[in-house]
């Protein structure tokens, strides 16, 4: 598994100063408009991994590696954790970046920031995972259709529930609720549960579907 | 003789295309040269023993294993070439070989740069800066450096100058000095596959019309060339096929001895496998 992770490693180096341009340009527009630059994480996470995708199919690599030892499941399990990886480091670089900003400007560590950061990566995360058994399924070049519609039926969905949140009783009626909101830590360790079991359950049907797939 | 590869009532159906119970044996320390008009099923048949295909029915043994039960240990001993299948343009060829040493237990770095020297590729080189020969070279070059047992080469030669054909001819024909390894290599160029084939197997619109050792057809297959009233005479029995050009008869024999025993005809050439190609699949039964 580790040759596929190291195989998507190195085709991001082969596009590293395309990337290493978006972030200064973002870097830049961080110190000229004061910008908040948390959103290049989910940015360049979905174009690194679907540039991955699409180099995969270009050149029939899902094809070929199928006729690896264990192929198949390795090729799955790797996407998934080069996704993770890539997420930590471009965390890294952009929590490096704001750093900079902030030293460059003279300005206080703007927390708000950071704390935009933390929690744009399980969303990213969550986002990846609705799109990769939709790529496996369709291939990339179909999926993309596809993947316009997950992101409208998502944003709606989120829309509707944080509407019904909105709308429920916090006087005591629902306990369940109000301890859950009313505590962070709860809080938090549900929402980190909700993202260990989407991505496990995207893991498990990307791979249901790769093992079934004919190239 | 041990084989390698056995290939039993191998059945898959497309809407418009079929595998019909393909059958064949590889031994120990043989090529074999599989052969056929593009879309007879040669590809089919070696995605289905690699289990690209999945869905298809009969039975596939390598190294006498059960290719569904043992896929995975039966991969690490196998080296592959597909037609248009292999790994990122982006990628350099040093990174070929740092992914593929995660890949095979045995992958032998020293052996694939040894290769990589012999064949003058820069290493540095991104897949794309290379030519469709040296592109080919690399791909032979990735399924040979882990000591595989087996190799499953899907028009290794295609797109390739005689030099660089003889070039790889000449790694395969190393590859099995050991008699220990295989190869099943399919290819539309005949010429080569007479050379260094063992065995020929001959699959025709999803169907093996022969499976025999290349010594035997080119020996006793020939092409008898007579007229219309010599063509007359022959028994129905005594040829496989025959085509009626402009002003003779082309007739495809099994046995040139029996033939040339019964027959008083003058004109038999020997076979070629194109010629072999060409009357079984354009001519009449």
């Amino acid at each position: 598994m580790l040759g596929f992770i190291k195989k998507d490693i190195l085709m991001v180096r082969g596009n590293i100063k395309s990337l290493a341009t978006i972030l200064i340009m973002y870097g830049l527009l961080g110190i000229s408009e004061n910008m908040d630059i948390s959103f290049i994480i989910p940015f360049l996470s979905v174009t690194i991994m679907m540039s991955t995708f699409s180099y995969d199919s270009y050149n029939n690599f899902n094809a070929y590696s199928s006729s690896f030892p264990n192929g198949r499941t390795n090729s799955v399990k790797s996407k998934y954790l080069s996704t993770i990886l890539m997420l930590l480091v471009l965390s890294i670089i952009t929590i490096t970046i704001t750093l900079l900003i902030s030293c460059f400007k003279h300005t206080e560590i703007n927390f708000m920031s950071f704390s935009n950061i933390i929690v744009t990566i399980p969303v990213t995360l969550i986002i990846l995972a609705l799109f990769y058994p939709i790529i496996y399924k369709f291939g990339i070049e179909k999926a993309r259709i596809a993947i316009f519609v997950v992101v409208f039926v998502f944003t709606i969905s989120i829309g509707l529930i944080i509407k019904g949140i909105n709308s429920l009783n916090f006087d005591g009626t629902n306990s369940l609720i109000n301890l859950i909101f009313s505590n962070k830590y709860i809080l938090i360790l549900l929402i980190a549960m909700i993202i260990i079991l989407s991505v496990y359950l995207s893991y498990r049907i990307s791979l249901k579907i790769y093992m079934k797939k004919e190239f | 003789m041990e084989n390698i590869l056995e290939v039993k009532n191998l059945c898959k159906k497309y809407k418009n295309f079929e595998l019909k119970n393909v059958s064949f044996k590889l031994p120990k320390g043989m090529i074999m040269g599989f052969i056929g008009e593009n879309g007879a099923g040669k590809t089919t048949t070696i995605k289905s023993i690699l289990r690209i295909l999945k869905d298809y029915t009969g039975e596939v043994k390598i190294f006498g294993l059960d290719s569904i039960k043992n896929e995975n240990k039966i991969k690490e001993d196998i080296g592959v070439i597909l037609d248009d299948m292999f790994f990122p343009e982006i990628l350099t060829i040093n990174d070929i070989n740092c992914i593929m040493k995660d890949i095979y237990k045995n992958w032998d770095s020293d052996l694939f740069f040894k290769y990589i020297k012999e064949f003058k590729l820069n290493e540095k080189s991104q897949i794309k800066t290379l030519s469709k020969g040296m592109t080919k070279k690399l791909e032979i070059i990735t399924c040979i450096s882990h000591h595989p047992k087996l190799l499953i080469l899907d028009e290794p030669t295609s797109n390739l100058d005689p030099i660089a054909r003889s070039e790889i001819i000449s790694i395969f024909q190393d590859f099995i000095q050991n008699e220990e390894c295989s190869i099943l290599l399919s290819s539309h160029i005949t010429t080569d596959l007479e050379h260094i084939a063992d065995y020929i197997t001959f699959i025709n619109n999803g169907e093996i019309l022969l499976s025999k050792t290349t010594n035997e057809i080119l020996n006793s297959y020939a092409v008898v060339k007579c007229s219309e009233k010599e063509f007359n005479k022959i028994d129905k029995k005594d040829y496989i096929r025959y085509i009626k050009n402009k002003y003779d008869y082309e007739v495809l024999i099994e046995d040139k001895k029996e033939f040339t025993k019964k027959y008083n005809i003058k004109v038999i050439d020997k076979i070629t496998l194109d010629d072999l190609m060409l009357l079984m699949i354009k001519g009449v039964k």
